[in-house]
């Protein structure tokens, strides 16, 4: 059982979600605050929390500020950004603080749930949208490419290739299929694309990390 | 002139009669207000349409009441500052035309003090203080009715006012001068240095005033993008979820949805208006083809892109339409389509979950893939291949390379 916290400033999208998330998932609770988020985080400590983007309260940091405020739980705790707007551009600030994924509002109950698992398993979540932007940031789209699979600021071949077929709307298993290799095998590339996100320190991505005052 | 409706209808005939000659003995006058194509200030005008008299004879008891001890002037004053505009005419410049060139006029009074002060000068120190209050007080109107009251007019241009105001600080500080070498009294010598004071406080007027419109624009710009921005951060916040909501909780296929996604993104438009490039590239381009499409039938298409932005080439978009239009007509769901752009291509991936195609097996009056897939691409020099996805589905992929010209 995995265990949920909720994090929406509206009311009737937590109780929205909460009815439509798989039995599976246990939700211990919600909170519509970034102060709430942080003390109910420390408190109830879920395997998932599903974070708001927008969220009032704090010092206007929003998700990312939640994240950065439980930064000593991250290795427990995964998060889960929940965007309404659909623009990865919107998202990249809470992959940086630490988020393992985003999923739009827009998204069902089951496509939330199966996300929901596939984080608290170590895996990351990847929407087309937000693949589109990494090769974009990353430039793998002009033809750039990693040298050696350590390099931060540039995507592998493989992690390009899996990245275009998540950008057409492939799942991690289709994706296997296609490029023959196992599921387990990319979503290792999906987590290390994540990490390169996450700490490369390309001038697109520190713009937009500056822009939201996130370093 | 109130009453009450009903008593039109009254049926006692006396109280009809009664109210009917009432109106008839009072006519009704005008109201009260300031033409805007006038003399001066539009007060006589507007005396004269008001009280059914001739103008003619309004402004001779008006110039009476000025002579007998200016009491015409003040009343002439208090009406200008007082009585309420005419509505300006729609389609008509708003400004209001006056035809004495107050500026002028005022300018040739200060001109006639100077020339007075001249004379005096050396002479006489104690009309001088006269002649330099007249051309102080002249110049000063010719400053202020020309940038106050000229510049709104359509009959004054620019080039006048410049004049106007450019003679009058001439004159000050002609006078102001002279009024000092001429070993002055000590009041004429205050005079004259508030004079060159003044004259140059005119030269920077224009400027002052300017500033202070474009401060007021300045604000009045940001206030207006303050509130912009706090109705979009509430539009955002609350509509937005909402309709998220109504489109998880009602399926991705279904009608409602439908109509929530067609609103979600007009609202998008709406709140984001001005953040888009508005040179049409192929990404926005397939967004919009996307957007009508999804207005017709029960799917929805997620348009991602990637690479740098490129013109839309035509044979491209009308194949990539017709991918999504098919996707959207014979699987429906979840549509994604992916456009790839570098130096070298162009990629336009378009695929679904539908039961997938079999092109050989396709019947003969699905023109639609062949013909206006296959062959439009191939015509332009590109390549379209149909397959299966992997995990079920159509996938339709477009390419063409960028010809070097």
């Amino acid at each position: 059982m995995t265990s949920v916290l909720i994090v929406d400033d509206h009311s009737i999208f937590r109780s929205g979600l909460r009815a439509d998330l798989d039995a599976s998932l246990d939700v211990l609770g919600e909170a519509a605050t970034v102060e709430e988020a942080i003390a109910r985080i420390a408190e109830l400590r879920p395997q998932v929390v599903l974070l708001d983007v927008h969220l009032p309260g704090g010092s206007g940091g929003g998700g990312a500020e939640v994240i950065r405020g439980s930064s000593g739980m991250l290795d427990s705790v995964r998060f889960l950004a929940l965007s309404v707007s659909d623009s990865a551009e919107d998202v990249v600030g809470v992959i940086r603080a630490g988020a393992r994924g985003y999923i739009t509002k827009g998204s069902s109950g089951a496509e939330v749930s199966r996300a929901v698992e596939a984080v608290a398993s170590g895996d990351a979540v990847f929407s087309p949208r937000l693949a589109g932007f990494v090769l974009d940031a990353f430039g793998a789209v002009a033809g750039e490419q990693a040298e050696k699979d350590d390099e931060l600021d540039r995507l592998s071949a493989r992690e390009r290739e899996v990245m275009r077929l998540i950008a057409r709307g492939y799942a991690y298993k289709e994706v296997a299929s296609e490029l023959f290799i196992s599921v387990k095998t990319v979503e290792t590339h999906v987590s290390a694309v994540l990490r390169k996100l996450q700490l490369s320190s390309r001038h697109e991505l520190t713009a937009w990390a500056s822009a939201r005052k996130l370093l | 002139m109130r009453y009450h409706p009903d008593s039109t209808l009254s049926s006692d005939p006396g109280g009809g009669s009664t109210w009917l000659d009432s109106r008839v003995s009072t006519p009704v006058r005008p109201p009260l207000s300031r033409p805007r194509d006038v003399l001066v200030g539009g007060v006589c005008l507007g005396m004269a349409r008001h009280l059914g008299w001739s103008v003619r004879s309004v402004r001779v008891l008006a110039v009476a009441l000025a002579v007998a001890g200016g009491a015409g002037i003040l009343l002439y004053l208090w009406l200008w500052a007082l009585v309420p505009l005419d509505e300006p005419v729609p389609g008509e410049e708003p400004g209001i035309r006056r035809r004495v060139p107050g500026a002028a006029l005022a300018v040739g009074v200060a001109g006639a003090g100077a020339l007075a002060a001249a004379i005096l000068a050396p002479v006489d120190q104690r009309p001088l203080t006269s002649a330099l209050l007249v051309v102080a007080l002249g110049a000063g109107a010719a400053v202020a009715w020309s940038l106050g009251l000229d510049r709104s007019d359509p009959g004054r241009s620019v080039r006048y006012g410049v004049w106007v105001r450019s003679i009058a600080v001439a004159l000050l500080i002609l006078t102001g001068v002279v009024a000092l070498v001429s070993r002055p009294s000590a009041l004429n010598a205050v005079l004259g240095v508030g004079m060159v004071v003044l004259a140059v406080g005119v030269l920077a007027a224009p400027r002052a005033v300017a500033l202070m419109t474009d401060l007021q624009d300045a604000r009045t710009a940001r206030v207006r993008e303050e509130q912009r921005a706090e109705i979009a951060a509430h539009l955002h916040d609350s509509v937005l979820q909402t309709l998220a909501l109504i489109q998880n909780r009602a399926g991705a296929s279904s009608e409602v949805a439908r109509i929530a996604r067609a609103q979600e993104r007009e609202l998008r438009e709406w709140l984001f208006a001005g953040d888009d490039p508005l040179v049409a590239d192929l990404a926005a381009e397939l967004r919009e083809v996307a957007a009508a499409i999804e207005l017709d039938y029960p799917a929805r298409i997620e348009v991602v892109a990637a690479g740098e932005s490129v013109s839309a080439s035509p044979a491209l978009v009308a194949a990539a339409r017709e991918a999504m239009l098919n996707a959207a007509r014979h699987a429906g769901g979840e549509v994604s389509v992916y456009v790839e752009t570098s130096d070298a291509a162009t990629d336009v991936f378009v695929r679904d979950r539908g039961a997938g195609v079999d092109l050989d097996t396709l019947p003969g009056d699905r023109l639609g893939i062949r013909e206006s897939i296959i062959g439009r691409m191939t015509r332009a020099g590109g390549t379209a291949t149909v397959r299966p996805g992997a995990g079920g589905g159509t996938e339709v992929h477009l390419h063409l390379e960028e010809t070097s010209d």
